[in-house]
């Protein structure tokens, strides 16, 4: 019984995910499983241990680009693409992961947006002998059909996308009822605390740094099998602020709002830019509305409501029966 | 190793790309000083500053003209968002400003795109005379910008020194609730600090815009420049903010000089530098939220 209480909302959300699959078309579907992953990223960062990154787009392409290399130059095996783009996830986040989560707050922020411009100068500059700059890898007839899934395949990429994503949502909400997350909290809102506790907040935010970063180079790989094509595009400054307008607009820290965000910005950029044609100006309003009518995201408000109503449905019998004893 | 004549005109070039980012970087450090945000929407009142340069020195003509009237209204339109967005928030903590000024960044630049469109705009050069310097010639232009930047830079050094707002702003940045205290209205002077803040933005919008083209997203451009700008600098320092954007500009200048990507990518491995040996830049202080 605790064990399917513990599974319930996850079940759940991904019932609804799977419901939009029948409703929507499948590039939208897949569009929002794919921004959800990339969004967890985000939302692991700034609603966890308190850092907010503007260097999305970094990870993203070294994802991206890991699992690129492989499938232009040297295999086909998308599956293979997919774990070569989280591995360079791994390495590329242990590799700076020690000098920026020493930094405060703040400068954090600015240094990751930094480092995502220059990834996106070294891809279409630097490196374009490899890359070749702006038009991009296309690989997307080198990709050989695998047996079970066949991620070449829009339909089946779907199921097995959706697959990784409840994997994932699993995975983060075991890291939030582990000591790790509550260490991870805990760093958020006291460090010094934390220390005096005897924990290294160094290692702590690191873990979660690496953990982080490696979920968005995970969405990133995914990115590029989906498409079959990668260039510069994908770190480009201009859409760096993309997952964190998603994060905050679903509700920061909440284990849903990366999806509800992703469904509600990946919808409300198909619609609203035909209608009007002005990307920037809406979602540039509705960050400032959002940040200025108390910071909770649509999740982030919806949540405390569902929770009372589902105390009301069923707690309302349990809390009679313990006031009457 | 490099040609001489290259190399001279290269530093100049460097001087007056500092020059604008120092321009930039001033209002960012002001405002962090004193009200501890981080105003992204700086790049926003540059980028306005370069359109109405472009706009009035269309009709009138003049492009000096443009830039004055490009920095009054970019001083308005930070006096505007001050007064709607930033009001409600000096309270909050470091990330939650920078979020906010980064959704009226991207905001502003949708109005921008709406009112100018999408096609970049060129702006003539005022001063097309150019002047011998050790057998190079430089455009006077570029000599009157770092000049402009120097007038700033002492205009602010008097004002935060001679006059009774400045030296209110400066204590302000040790310590508000002593200030407040004294009986100053502190949040007047977080709206002079803003307004000046947007005001030299826009200046550096209108006085760089004769040398590129005028585009919606120019603000988002020069990003990154700007953050290095003042990461290395520190924040909140406006000695730091002097000398790192005139070493960003040479960096950036001298380095495409000697091989061409390195422009993006030399100041990037400056500020890793730096970091690695002193986490809040050269001049940076300690300083945290009240």
């Amino acid at each position: 019984m605790n064990v399917l209480r513990w599974w319930w909302g996850l079940l759940l959300a991904f019932a609804l995910v799977a419901l939009v699959r029948v409703f929507l078309p499948l590039p939208f579907a897949n569009e929002i499983i794919i921004f959800s992953i990339y969004t967890m990223g985000c939302n692991y960062l700034l609603g966890r241990i308190g850092f907010i990154s503007f260097g999305q787009p970094a990870y993203l392409a070294v994802g991206a680009y890991a699992a690129a290399f492989y499938l232009f130059y040297f295999g086909n095996n998308p599956y293979v693409g997919i774990l070569i783009g989280v591995a360079a996830g791994v390495v590329v986040s242990f590799a700076i992961g020690p000098l920026f989560v020493r930094l405060r707050g703040d400068y954090f922020a600015l240094v990751n947006l930094a480092l995502a411009v220059i990834i996106f100068y070294l891809m279409q500059k630097v490196l374009a002998g490899i890359t070749h700059g702006d038009n991009g890898l296309w690989f997307l007839t080198n990709l050989a059909s695998t047996p079970v899934l066949d991620l070449s395949r829009p339909d089946q990429f779907f199921i097995f996308a959706f697959l990784v994503a409840f994997a994932l949502w699993a995975f983060f909400k075991y890291l939030d009822d582990s000591i790790f997350g509550a260490c991870c909290l805990a760093t958020k809102i006291n460090e010094d605390k934390v220390k005096f506790l005897g924990y290294s907040s160094f290692k702590i935010r690191l873990i979660a740094f690496v953990i982080a970063n490696t979920t968005t180079a995970l969405a990133g790989a995914m990115y590029a099998v989906y498409l079959g094509f990668v260039s510069p595009e994908i770190t480009s400054p201009a859409r760096a602020a993309d997952p964190v307008v998603v994060t905050i607009l679903g509700g920061v820290g909440t284990l849903y709002g990366p999806i509800v965000g992703s469904i509600v910005y990946t919808g409300m950029k198909d619609v609203l830019s035909k209608v009007l044609g002005n990307w920037e100006l809406v979602i540039g309003f509705v960050l400032v509305f959002i940040m200025l009518a108390g910071e909770k995201g649509i999740w982030g408000t919806l949540e405390p409501l569902f929770k009372k109503l589902y105390l009301r449905v069923t707690g309302g019998a349990a809390a009679r029966e313990r006031s009457s004893r | 190793m490099i040609d001489t004549q290259l190399l001279i005109s290269g530093v100049i070039f460097g001087l007056s790309l500092g020059s604008i980012f120092f321009l930039m970087t001033i209002g960012l450090s002001l405002c962090f000083g004193l009200m501890r945000i981080i105003s992204l929407d700086q790049l926003l009142y540059y980028s306005v500053g370069a359109y109405i340069t472009f706009s009035v020195s269309a009709v009138l003509g003049n492009i000096w003209l443009g830039v004055i009237a490009g920095m009054i209204v970019a001083g308005l339109s930070a006096l505007v968002v001050e007064r709607v967005v930033f009001r409600r928030i000096y309270e909050r903590d470091l990330p939650f400003t920078m979020i906010t000024s980064f959704g009226v960044l991207i905001g502003g630049v949708g109005v921008i795109k709406y009112f100018w469109g999408l096609v970049p705009r060129p702006v003539p050069v005022p001063i097309s005379a150019q002047i011998d310097i050790i057998g190079t010639d430089i455009p006077v232009y570029r000599l009157v910008i770092v000049a402009i930047a120097f007038l700033v830079y002492f205009g602010i050094w008097l004002f935060l020194n001679r006059t009774i707002i400045g030296k209110a702003i400066r204590a302000g940045t040790e310590d508000v609730e002593h200030v407040e205290g004294l009986g100053i209205n502190v949040y007047r002077l977080f709206t002079i600090t803003f307004v000046i803040a947007g005001g030299l933005s826009g200046l550096a919008g209108g006085l760089y815009a004769p040398l590129i083209m005028v585009d919606p997203n120019m603000g988002l451009d020069v990003l990154a420049f700007v953050f290095m700008v003042v990461i290395i600098g520190g924040l909140g320092s406006i000695k730091g903010t002097l000398v790192s954007s005139f070493l960003i500009g040479q960096v950036v200048s001298i380095g495409s000089l000697i091989y061409a990507p390195l422009a993006q990518m030399a100041p990037f491995a400056i500020m890793l530098l730096i970091l690695l040996v002193k986490p809040t830049g050269l001049f940076g202080s300690k300083m945290i939220k009240r």
